[in-house]
């Protein structure tokens, strides 16, 4: 491996900049680090090259660990987004400063530089200064600079940032020239997804810090695990479906995707479907819909032409079984508009207008593992409905994580105890304001099929350390699924907690170790989750609460796998919590029928 | 030239006539004056007032003086601007305004409060005097000091802005080529910010050859000793001496003018060494 990046965490006044990071490079590989700005991805290119220092992690270069070692000392290529060349020295200068700070011989400086200088296609501009190069030409100054002493990575922090449209595909195809000509270990740093998809050997995604997913670009692109990545590699339209035993069902009533029913004994789960615009078909009638996926029926709000393809942008009907958008583009809550592109061939086929009513299909959806769907505001009247809809963590959380918040006016909930009528069957996420103690908001809740319960005190703002506990094995999939899925979208630290009673025995002690070690491997292996781990001793509720006491900017997550549980052991927990608390409830299963593997 | 397009102020002819009117009236008049002064003296007057063994001892004492303190205004103007530009911490602001209280107090209350400490019963002067045998007040380094402080907020002022032209990125490109601080300093952060260096020092050392309401309090004005060039100018007017004045100051003006020109050559030198590079 070129590079090893092991649990790199760097803090900025206390909030991850870098959060946990894990990754491996190999050999002549060109990575691509993506993400929005703020993302932490050139905070990370930085550590990489020795200029900022770690709280917490290791690097290594070609099996060398470089933790320690200043950045002059690494062997590292750095290509800055604005040139920073030496204003006061030519081009020829410039490209020699790394041999010359080496003490090489001016004849061997001058052969590297020209062999440099033919590489970056500049040659002949050795006397020149950079304030006379187009920033193009600056850019591949910087390019050979980096170069000259030989390094074993070369890192390069949005080296395209500054140029325009031309020039920036000139120089990709300069740049990815010489890596491979190289053979050298790259690192780009972009937020730029389509520059992403046209240099990587394989992109990594980051978002808050964490470094979500990585891989290849066509996999992203077409097999991502998280919403994030689905939204942020191109467009995609996400929609909530049911899922049953073979694919997505969209809607209340419409018939599942293939056609065929749903498999028994399987309990749907509310999940999240990605639907890339070009896999959106557009037709007059069902009957003319050539694939056999059919969505709903809409009405073109706007047909853009932007040369080879056609984007339009469609309203679904409100019929009662139509499917519903899980996220709201744009504006809010209101204009939730399906988003498709068509090809020539399909516009010379179906040509289509604003106002025009039109069939919709979908020919390929890739379903989301993440359990997070939709977030249901639950409250007795409607004005507490709507003022917790409106809580700011939520609002931040929805927005970020591109999830509806429904609302959902439950009257049993000021009075659970009062009647058992039937009510509908909750879905997705369920998040109830702190009125007191929780407990019995919490218990009804369950009783009627609550599988996630956020619990919201007033003043709670964006945690800056996520706590995990599970009181049963078996919910810990589930809860470091779900926690996965929050931690994505949060700059916020997660550490594991597990607690042992107070006078736990030394033999007892190391299953707490491997419990430790199991949820840690498993958050890294099945959600690509890096978490910390702690053991405390005590009673759960008790040395929970000390820990979240420690400091401010706490949630907590806690999986349980019965109701008694809660009421009796984490009874202290619910009594009035000060920070946000997620409970993820999922059932002991018995083995006999197992749920259908999704 | 004007090159036709609309600007904000009023046309190139009028600002133009403006800018010579003013430079002429407030600048070059009264300097004529003076040479013209200077000139219609007879020689062995001139000479007598210009080449006294005192006034040669002043000379020492002023330019020597102003060029020590133009060199330590280069260094630790250079060091506090420096510190301002690249660094937060509380107090910043503060300090900064601190920068600029030479610019404003008048001189001679510089003077007063610079002898107030280091006079050998002063604060600072009297633990100096008695540890060090070193006296402040009254000999040249006291001069030196007041000249240092008046000039010190001209090296900072200008060499600020440029060390804000220095990225970070350069230190940082600098450092992953494999350079050293000092490196860095030497060939990355010197190099950048001469310019404004030599506009610093030349500032510095223009103010500290003019100055006079600050040096008369702390030198003890012994002749051949601690008397500047400027005050033998007032003993000269004192004595109605109108043309030994004058005399003096031409001297002077000659001085300064052919300093400055060699610094502003050096400067010109150092573009023209890049441009000739470039082509």
């Amino acid at each position: 491996m070129s590079i090893t990046l092991d649990q790199l965490t760097k803090r900025y006044q206390g909030a991850p900049v870098v959060n946990d990071v894990s990754l491996e490079i190999g050999d002549g590989e060109f990575f691509v680090l993506l993400g929005p700005s703020g993302s932490g991805k050139s905070t990370l290119l930085r550590a990489i090259a020795g200029l900022s220092g770690l709280d917490h992690g290791c690097i290594a270069l070609h099996g060398r660990d470089v933790t320690h070692v200043s950045a002059r000392q690494r062997g590292v290529g750095l290509v800055f987004q604005n040139y920073a060349l030496f204003g006061h020295m030519t081009v020829a200068e410039n490209i020699e400063f790394a041999l010359r700070v080496r003490r090489v011989g001016a004849a061997e400086r001058r052969r590297r530089r020209q062999e440099l200088l033919r590489l970056v296609a500049l040659e002949g501009l050795d006397e020149r200064l950079p304030a006379q190069l187009s920033g193009g030409q600056q850019q591949r100054v910087a390019v050979a600079r980096a170069l000259a002493h030989k390094p074993e990575v070369l890192l390069l922090d949005e080296p395209f940032g500054a140029l325009d449209a031309k020039i920036r595909e000139g120089l990709r195809r300069t740049i990815r020239e010489v890596q491979r000509e190289l053979g050298i270990t790259t690192i780009l740093v972009t937020h730029d997804q389509e520059e992403a998809f046209a240099m990587a050997d394989r992109i990594g995604v980051m978002n808050f810090g964490r470094l979500l997913e990585t891989g290849k670009p066509q996999d992203l692109y077409t097999r991502p695990a998280t919403r994030f990545v689905a939204t942020f590699l191109g467009a995609a339209n996400l929609i909530l479906a049911r899922q049953g035993a073979d694919g997505p069902r969209w809607g209340a009533g419409a018939a599942p995707a293939h056609g065929s029913s749903l498999g028994t004994g399987a309990r749907e789960r509310e999940v999240v479907a990605v639907v890339r615009p070009e896999e959106i078909e557009l037709a007059r009638s069902r009957e003319t819909l050539s694939c056999t996926n059919y969505l709903a029926r809409g009405v073109v709000e706007e047909v853009l032409f932007t040369g080879a393809l056609e984007r339009a942008r469609i309203r679904l009907d409100e019929a009662h079984d139509a499917p519903i958008l899980a996220h709201a583009n744009g504006d809010g809550a209101g204009a939730v508009l399906l988003e498709a592109t068509r090809a020539q061939f399909e516009q010379r086929a179906f040509a289509i207008s604003p106002g025009q009513s039109v069939t919709i299909g979908v020919r390929r959806a890739h379903v989301l593992a993440t359990p997070l769907s939709s977030f249901t505001v639950c409250a007795p009247n409607s004005s507490d409905a709507e003022s917790l809809a409106g809580h700011p963590l939520l609002v931040d959380l929805s927005s970020r994580m591109k999830v509806r918040i429904r609302r959902r006016v439950e009257p049993m909930l000021a009075a659970p105890a009062a009647s058992h009528e039937a009510v509908a069957p909750l879905s997705g996420t369920t998040v109830i304001a702190v009125r007191g103690d929780a407990t019995s908001d919490v218990t009804w809740l369950l009783e009627h099929g609550g599988e996630e319960i956020l619990i919201l005190p007033e003043h709670a703002s964006s945690p800056r350390r996520v706590l995990i506990h599970w009181t049963d094995e078996s919910a810990r999939s589930a809860t470091l699924a779900v926690s996965a899925s929050i931690l994505r979208h949060l700059a916020a630290e997660a550490i594991y907690v597990d607690v042992l009673p107070e006078h736990t025995p030394a033999a007892a002690r190391s299953f707490g170790i491997r419990a430790l070690l199991d949820a840690r491997s498993e958050a890294r292996a099945a959600h690509g989750l890096e978490i910390r781990t702690e053991m405390r001793f005590g009673v759960a509720a008790r040395a929970l609460q000390q820990r979240l006491d420690e400091a401010p900017g706490h949630m907590l997550i806690v999986g349980i796998a019965s109701a008694s549980q809660l009421t009796n052991e984490l009874a202290a927990l619910l009594a009035r919590p000060r920070w946000p608390l997620l409970l993820v409830h999922r059932e002991r299963e018995a083995p006999a029928h197992s749920r259908s593997a999704a | 030239m004007s090159d036709g397009q609309p600007t904000v102020l009023p046309g190139f002819g009028l600002t133009l006539g403006f800018t010579t009117f003013f430079l002429s009236v407030v600048v070059l008049l009264p300097l004529a004056a003076l040479v013209l002064l200077a000139a219609s003296t007879p020689l062995h007057q001139f000479l007598d007032a210009v080449a006294s063994p005192r006034a040669l001892a002043s000379y020492r004492l002023s330019f020597g003086g102003a060029l020590l303190a133009a060199c330590i205004n280069l260094v630790f103007g250079f060091l506090i601007a420096w510190t301002l530009v690249r660094y937060e911490f509380p107090g910043r602001r503060l300090m900064d305004a601190v920068i600029d209280m030479p610019f404003a107090l008048p001189t001679a209350v510089s003077g007063i409060a610079l002898t107030a400490v280091f006079s050998t019963n002063g604060w600072l002067g009297r633990y100096l005097a008695e540890f060090t045998g070193i006296h402040v007040a009254y000999t040249r380094i006291g001069i030196i000091l007041a000249m240092t402080l008046i000039g010190m907020p001209f090296a900072v002022r200008t060499m600020q802005p440029a060390l804000l032209e220095v990225r970070r990125d350069l230190e940082d490109a600098a450092e992953t080529l494999g350079a050293g601080r000092w490196c860095v300093f030497r060939r990355v952060v010197v190099p950048a910010v001469l310019p404004a260096l030599l506009t610093g020092f030349t500032l510095a050392f223009a103010r500290a050859l003019g100055e006079y309401g600050s040096v008369i309090f702390i030198s003890g004005n012994l002749p051949l000793k601690t008397e500047i060039t400027p005050l033998l100018i007032v003993i000269h007017l004192e004595e109605f001496d109108y043309r030994g004045a004058a005399a003096l100051g031409s001297v002077m003006l000659a001085a300064s003018f052919v300093i400055l020109l060699a610094i502003n050559l050096l400067q010109a030198w150092g573009r023209g060494r890049r441009v000739r590079r470039e082509q």
